[in-house]
C-alpha cells in the first residue's frame, strides 16, 4: 500500500514539476525517482535517511527526517524549493500510510506562509481537503491559490484534475469554466477540458479539446486514444468531422487514424493520415502506419501507405514493401506500376537485387512468364547464383498460371525443382495425375486457399487420373472463374463420389466474385448440395453459406431459419458454434463489447 | 432377441441433460428445462447425479431447443432410466420432480444504471422468462404475483451505495437520485431512505408470506440493514439531510432481519461501506481484502434437498469475485442460517440460505461471477463466451429451485 501511494505521489510531483518548470528536464517519473534516490543510503543526509526509514515502514523516523529536510529547505539561507517539495510529499505519504492524513495540514500551512504559490503544497492541501470531504475548505484553498498566482493556469488545472479523479465532473466543469473567464482562455487547460468531457460522455467537445491540446501537448495522444476509442458508433462520425477539420495537423490526424484502427476501420485510418502535409515526421508516421496495416493483414492499405512513404523518401525498402503489399493484396498489376515508379532513373546491382524478386513475383501472379524471363535475362549481370535460383520458382509459377505446362516443366527442370512438392504437386494436378498431386500437395507447408481447395477435392475421389479435373484447376489458376465453375459442375456428373465437393468448389468460386449475380448463382449451387447431398461433408457448409448469403441480401428471417436448420440437422458439425454465434448477432443478443 | 422386445422399450422416451463436464452449455441447459416446465412437461432434477443432471421427456420441441442452443443431451429408454434410478437410490443422490415454471420477477429499474445485473444476464442468456419490477410495483403490493424475486445491486438503506462522494455529478447518478425522489414523493415518503425502507419491508413480507428471494451483491447486506433499521436513521446526511443516529447500532432490530445479526453500521458518509457485514470491503481501500476462491459444501441429497439443489455444479471450487458486498462475515450470521459455500480458512462465507416465515431466501455475495472486478461503466459480460460458468450456475440453480415439488425437510 505504501509503495503504491509513494509511486502515485512521485508521479504527481513530476507532473506538477514538469508543468510548472520546477524540475527542468525531468520527463519521466521513474528517471527522476532514480536520480534522487542514492543507491547506497547516505545516513548523514536527512532526505536519504527519511527515504530509507520510509522504505522500512518506520513512519515515525521518516516523518521526523522529512520535517528536518523541510525546515532546512525553508530557511532563508537555503530556500530550496525542490527539497521542500520532496519533504512535503514524503510527509504526505508517510502520514497517509499511518492513517494520519490530517497531520499534513499544519505543515502545509506553514509552507504556504513563506511560499504562497507553491504548487506542491497547494496540491497536497487540495487533496487533503477533497479526500476528507471538506469541499468548502478545498474551494477556499483553491481561491487563495488563485489569488496568489492570478495569471497562472496551475490552480485551475490541479483542482480540476483532482475533482475529475474523484469522479466529480460537474464541479470540475465549473472550475474550468472559471479558468476560461479569469485567464481569458482555457487553452492551457484543454487536456483537462477533454478529460472532463470524456467523463461526462460529451464526446464531441472532448474531441475538440483533445485536438486543441495535442497541438501544444503531444504527449496526450495516448490518453486521447484511450479515451476516445470508447466513443459509441452513432457519435463517431461527429468525432471524425472534428478531427479531420482544418487545420490539418499531424497530431490530430494521427489520433484519428489510431482511433479508426481501434474501431476496425483501417481504410478510414489511412484516409485520415494520408492528407497531412509531407515532412519527416509525417513520413515516420506513415511508415509506422504501414507496418501496423501489414500486421493487421490490410495489405492494400499497407500498399498505399508504403507508396506514400516511397514517394516522399524514395528508399528502395519502401518500394519493395509497397510492391510486396500490393501482391499480397492481389494487386500484382499495381505492384508492377509501383516498381516502375520506384526504380525510375535508377539502375545497378542494389536496385536489381531489391526489386527484381518482387517484380518477378508480380509477373508470376499475373501469369506473364515471358516478361518475367526477359527481366531475369536483362538483369543477369546483377544476379548471383542464390538470387537466380530464388527467381526460378516464381517463374515456374508464372508458366503454370499461363497454362503452359510444357514451359513450366522445362523451367522446373532447369531450376531443379523436382524436390519441390508445391511445384511438382501442381504440375501433376494440372496434368490430371491425381495420385502424384495428392501425395505431393499434402506435404506443402504453405496452406494457400487454392491448395486447400485442391486437397479437399482430391481427398474425395479415389480416381488415379482425371485430365478434366486438372484442366478445371488450371482454369482456376488462370483466373477464368466462369469457365472453371462450368468445368467443376460438369465434372460433378462424372466423378460422382466427389460431386458435392466439386459443386461446393464451384459455389465458393462464385461467392468469391462478390457480385450480386455470382452470389445468386452460388446460392443455387449451395441449395443443390443441400438438396442432393444432405449427408455429404459439404452439406453443413452449404447451409451456412446459404444463410449467410440470405443475411447479406437483407433476409434476416430466412437466414435465421437456415441457420437453425443447420443446427438441428448437423448439430455435431464443426460449424455449429459459428452458426450459434451468428444467430446471436442476427437476433441482436450479443451485448455491447462482445467479441 | 432385440426384435422380440416391444418397440417402446428400445425407443428413447427420455432425454438426459448431463450437467457434468460433458455438458457443452450448462447455462442454456437451465433454459431447456425451464421450457419443459413452461410447456407443462414433466421434468426431474437428478441431484448429485452427473453434476445435477435434468431428466426431461424426449419431446421434439425440447430436443430442437437443446440442439439449437448447443446443449448436450443423451436419449434414454425406460431401461436406462431404471438403471439411473437404481444408482441414485444407492448413493448420496436424489431425483426431485420439478412441477411448474416459476413466475420470476427481477427487481431492477427501467433505465439501467451503468452496471449490469448478473441475474438478468443469466436469465436472458438461458432464455428464461421474467418480469421486471421496481419500487412502484413493490409498494403497490404486486410481489405476491411471483414465486421468485431477485435483487441485485440496490441499496435498500437509500444511500445510493454511498456513491455520492465520487459520483454525485455523474449524469446517471443525478438521474437515479431524481427518479427515487420522485417515487418517494408519489408514495408520501419524505426521502429516499424512507422509500427504500418501505420497499425492503415489502420484500420482507413477500418472503414471510411464502415467497422465494434470491439476492446478490449489495442487495443482500442493504436489505437486512434496511429491515433491521426499521425505526432507526442509519442514512448519511447526503441521503436524508440528517446525520445517522449516533446510537444506531444499539437500536437495530435484528430479529426482523433475514440473515444477519449484531452488525456494526458504518456511520461515516466518507467510508464507502454500509456495515461490517461484508468481509472484503472492496470500496474501502484500507480495509479491502484480496480475492480467493470459495468451495461449495456437500449436503445430503435425500435429507437436505433444498441446500443440495442450490449447490448443484460441475465444479466445487469457484474463483471469487468482488461486489459492493462480496462476502458475509461469519461473526454476523444468525444462528440457523445454512452456509452453502465459503472460502476455506477465511472469516467470511460466500453463499447463504435460510427460511423466513413461510418463505425462504438465498444470498450470494459478489457482482459478476465471470468478471471478478466488474466496475461501474464496464461492458456487460457476454455469457456466450462463458457457457460453462460455474458461478452463473449458482444463480440458475436458484431459478429452478422454486419449481421443485415441496418435500418436508428432514433435518
Amino acid at each position: 500500500m505504501g509503495v503504491v501511494i509513494r509511486r502515485m505521489c512521485v508521479q504527481v510531483t513530476v507532473a506538477a514539476g514538469v508543468a510548472l518548470g520546477v524540475f527542468p528536464g525531468a520527463t519521466d517519473g521513474r528517471v527522476w525517482a532514480q536520480q534522487v534516490r542514492p543507491v547506497v543510503p547516505d545516513t548523514t543526509d536527512p532526505l536519504a535517511r527519511a527515504m530509507s526509514a520510509e522504505d522500512r515502514h518506520d513512519v515515525k523516523a521518516a516523518a521526523a527526517a522529512y520535517r528536518q529536510v523541510l525546515a532546512r529547505a525553508l530557511s532563508p539561507a537555503v530556500n530550496d524549493g525542490d527539497q521542500a517539495s520532496m519533504a512535503l510529499l514524503g510527509l504526505e505519504r508517510v502520514w497517509t500510510e499511518a492513517g494520519l492524513q490530517d497531520s499534513i495540514m499544519p505543515v502545509v500551512e506553514r509552507v504556504l506562509l513563506v511560499r504562497r504559490g507553491d504548487p506542491i503544497a497547494r496540491g497536497i492541501q487540495l487533496r487533503a481537503y477533497l479526500t476528507g470531504g471538506k469541499d468548502e475548505a478545498a474551494r477556499v484553498a483553491f481561491n487563495e491559490w488563485r489569488r496568489a498566482v492570478p495569471t497562472e493556469a496551475a490552480p485551475y488545472r490541479e483542482y480540476a484534475r483532482q475533482l475529475l479523479s474523484s469522479g466529480r465532473a460537474k464541479s470540475a466543469d465549473t472550475i474550468l469554466t472559471e479558468a476560461a473567464r479569469f485567464l481569458g482562455s482555457a487553452r492551457d487547460l484543454s487536456g483537462e477540458v477533454a478529460q472532463l468531457n470524456v467523463s461526462l460522455q460529451r464526446w464531441v467537445p472532448a474531441a475538440i479539446a483533445f485536438k486543441t491540446a495535442l497541438a501544444e501537448q503531444p504527449w496526450l495522444e495516448h490518453s486521447a486514444i484511450y479515451a476516445l476509442q470508447r466513443v459509441p458508433v452513432p457519435v463517431r462520425d461527429s468525432v471524425r468531422t472534428v478531427m479531420a477539420g482544418a487545420p490539418v495537423t499531424l497530431g490530430a490526424r494521427r489520433l484519428l487514424s489510431e482511433l479508426e484502427m481501434a474501431w476496425g476501420e483501417p481504410r478510414r485510418a489511412w484516409a485520415a493520415l494520408a492528407p497531412v502535409k509531407s515532412d519527416d515526421s509525417t513520413t515516420a508516421a506513415w511508415r509506422m502506419f504501414a507496418e501496423q496495416a501489414e500486421a493487421f493483414g490490410a495489405w492494400l492499405i499497407a500498399r498505399d501507405a508504403w507508396t506514400a512513404v516511397m514517394e516522399k523518401s524514395g528508399d528502395l525498402s519502401s518500394v519493395q514493401r509497397a510492391a510486396n503489399a500490393a501482391i499480397q493484396g492481389n494487386d500484382a498489376a499495381g505492384a508492377l506500376v509501383l516498381i516502375a515508379r520506384g526504380s525510375s532513373n535508377r539502375t545497378g546491382a542494389a536496385v536489381t537485387r531489391a526489386l527484381l524478386p518482387v517484380e518477378v513475383a508480380a509477373l508470376s501472379e499475373l501469369g506473364r512468364p515471358a516478361d518475367a524471363q526477359k527481366r531475369i535475362e536483362d538483369n543477369k549481370q546483377f544476379l548471383d547464383d542464390g538470387l537466380r535460383a530464388d527467381l526460378l520458382k516464381p517463374l515456374v509459377g508464372a508458366w503454370l498460371r499461363a497454362g503452359n505446362l510444357e514451359q513450366a516443366r522445362v523451367a522446373a527442370a532447369n531450376a531443379d525443382l523436382s524436390d519441390d512438392d508445391e511445384t511438382a504437386g501442381w504440375l501433376a494436378l494440372y496434368s490430371g495425375d491425381l495420385v502424384t498431386a495428392r501425395k505431393r500437395l499434402v506435404r506443402v507447408d504453405a496452406r494457400r486457399g487454392s491448395q486447400i481447395e485442391a486437397l479437399a477435392v482430391l481427398s474425395r475421389t479415389k480416381a488415379l487420373s482425371s485430365p478434366e479435373l486438372g484442366a478445371a484447376f488450371l482454369t482456376v489458376a488462370r483466373r477464368d472463374t466462369s469457365l472453371a465453375v462450368t468445368q467443376f459442375v460438369t465434372l460433378a456428373g462424372t466423378i460422382l463420389e466427389a460431386a458435392p465437393a466439386l459443386i461446393a468448389t464451384a459455389a465458393r468460386l462464385e461467392e468469391a466474385r462478390q457480385q450480386p449475380a455470382a452470389s445468386a448463382r452460388a446460392l443455387v449451387l449451395w441449395k443443390r448440395v443441400r438438396a442432393e447431398y444432405p449427408k455429404s461433408p459439404e452439406a453443413p457448409e452449404a447451409v451456412l453459406s446459404w444463410a449467410q448469403l440470405l443475411s447479406r441480401s437483407g433476409d434476416i428471417k430466412g437466414a435465421i431459419e437456415q441457420m437453425e436448420a443447420l443446427l438441428v440437422d448437423y448439430s455435431d458439425s464443426a460449424l455449429a458454434p459459428q452458426a450459434r454465434r451468428e444467430l446471436l448477432t442476427w437476433r441482436g443478443k450479443l451485448p455491447p463489447g462482445g467479441v | 432377441m432385440a426384435c422380440l422386445l416391444p418397440l417402446r422399450m428400445l425407443q428413447a422416451q427420455f432425454m438426459l441433460i448431463p450437467m457434468d463436464e460433458s455438458q457443452r452449455n450448462h447455462l442454456k441447459a437451465y433454459g431447456v428445462t425451464f421450457l419443459a416446465l413452461k410447456n407443462a412437461q414433466k421434468a426431474e432434477w437428478l441431484l448429485n447425479y452427473r453434476g445435477g443432471a435434468f431428466l426431461l421427456p424426449d419431446a421434439a420441441d425440447l430436443k430442437r431447443r437443446a440442439t439449437l442452443e448447443g446443449v448436450t443431451t443423451e436419449p434414454l429408454n425406460d431401461a436406462a432410466v431404471a438403471k439411473i434410478r437404481a444408482e441414485i437410490a444407492g448413493g448420496n443422490m436424489d431425483a426431485v420432480v420439478l412441477e411448474r415454471a416459476p413466475k420470476i420477477a427481477i427487481y431492477r429499474p427501467m433505465n439501467q444504471p451503468p452496471w449490469d445485473d448478473a441475474v438478468t444476464l443469466a436469465l436472458q442468456y438461458a432464455g428464461i422468462d421474467f418480469t421486471s419490477v421496481w419500487d412502484d410495483d413493490v409498494l403497490k403490493g404486486d410481489l405476491p404475483k411471483y414465486d421468485w424475486v431477485h435483487l441485485h445491486h440496490e441499496d435498500f438503506t437509500g444511500q445510493f451505495n454511498k456513491l455520492y462522494l465520487a459520483y454525485r455529478d455523474a449524469p446517471w447518478f443525478v438521474a437515479q437520485r431524481d427518479r427515487d425522489l420522485a417515487t418517494a414523493r408519489r408514495f408520501d415518503k419524505p426521502d429516499v431512505p424512507a422509500l427504500k425502507k418501505a420497499v425492503a419491508e415489502g420484500i420482507r413480507k413477500f418472503v414471510d408470506n411464502g415467497g422465494f428471494l434470491f439476492a446478490m451483491c449489495g442487495a443482500t447486506e442493504s436489505l437486512d440493514l434496511a429491515v433491521a433499521a426499521f425505526n432507526v436513521d442509519i442514512a448519511g446526511p447526503f441521503a436524508d439531510g440528517n446525520p445517522p443516529q449516533s446510537d444506531a447500532d444499539s437500536k437495530m432490530q435484528w430479529s426482523r432481519a433475514l440473515a444477519f445479526t449484531g452488525a456494526h453500521v458504518e456511520p461515516s458518509p466518507y467510508v464507502n461501506a454500509l456495515s461490517d457485514i461484508d468481509g472484503h470491503q472492496v470500496n474501502v481501500q484500507s480495509r479491502r481484502q484480496p480475492l480467493g476462491s470459495f468451495s461449495l459444501f456437500d449436503f445430503s441429497a435425500k435429507l437436505d434437498p433444498v441446500a443440495t439443489m442450490l449447490v448443484q455444479n460441475h465444479r466445487t471450487v469457484i474463483p471469487d469475485y468482488f461486489g459492493v458486498t462480496t462476502s458475509f462475515n461469519k461473526a454476523v450470521l444468525k444462528p440457523g442460517v445454512t452456509v452453502l459455500a465459503a472460502e476455506e480458512g477465511a472469516p467470511w462465507v460466500k453463499y447463504l440460505h435460510g427460511d423466513f416465515g413461510k418463505g425462504s431466501w438465498t444470498f450470494l455475495g459478489g457482482h459478476d461471477p465471470e468478471d471478478a472486478q466488474h466496475a461501474i461503466g464496464s461492458n456487460p459480460t457476454d455469457l456466450s463466451l462463458h457457457p460453462n460458468s460455474p458461478g452463473y450456475r449458482l444463480i440458475l440453480n436458484n431459478v429452478l429451485f422454486p419449481a421443485a415439488k415441496k418435500k418436508p425437510r428432514k433435518t
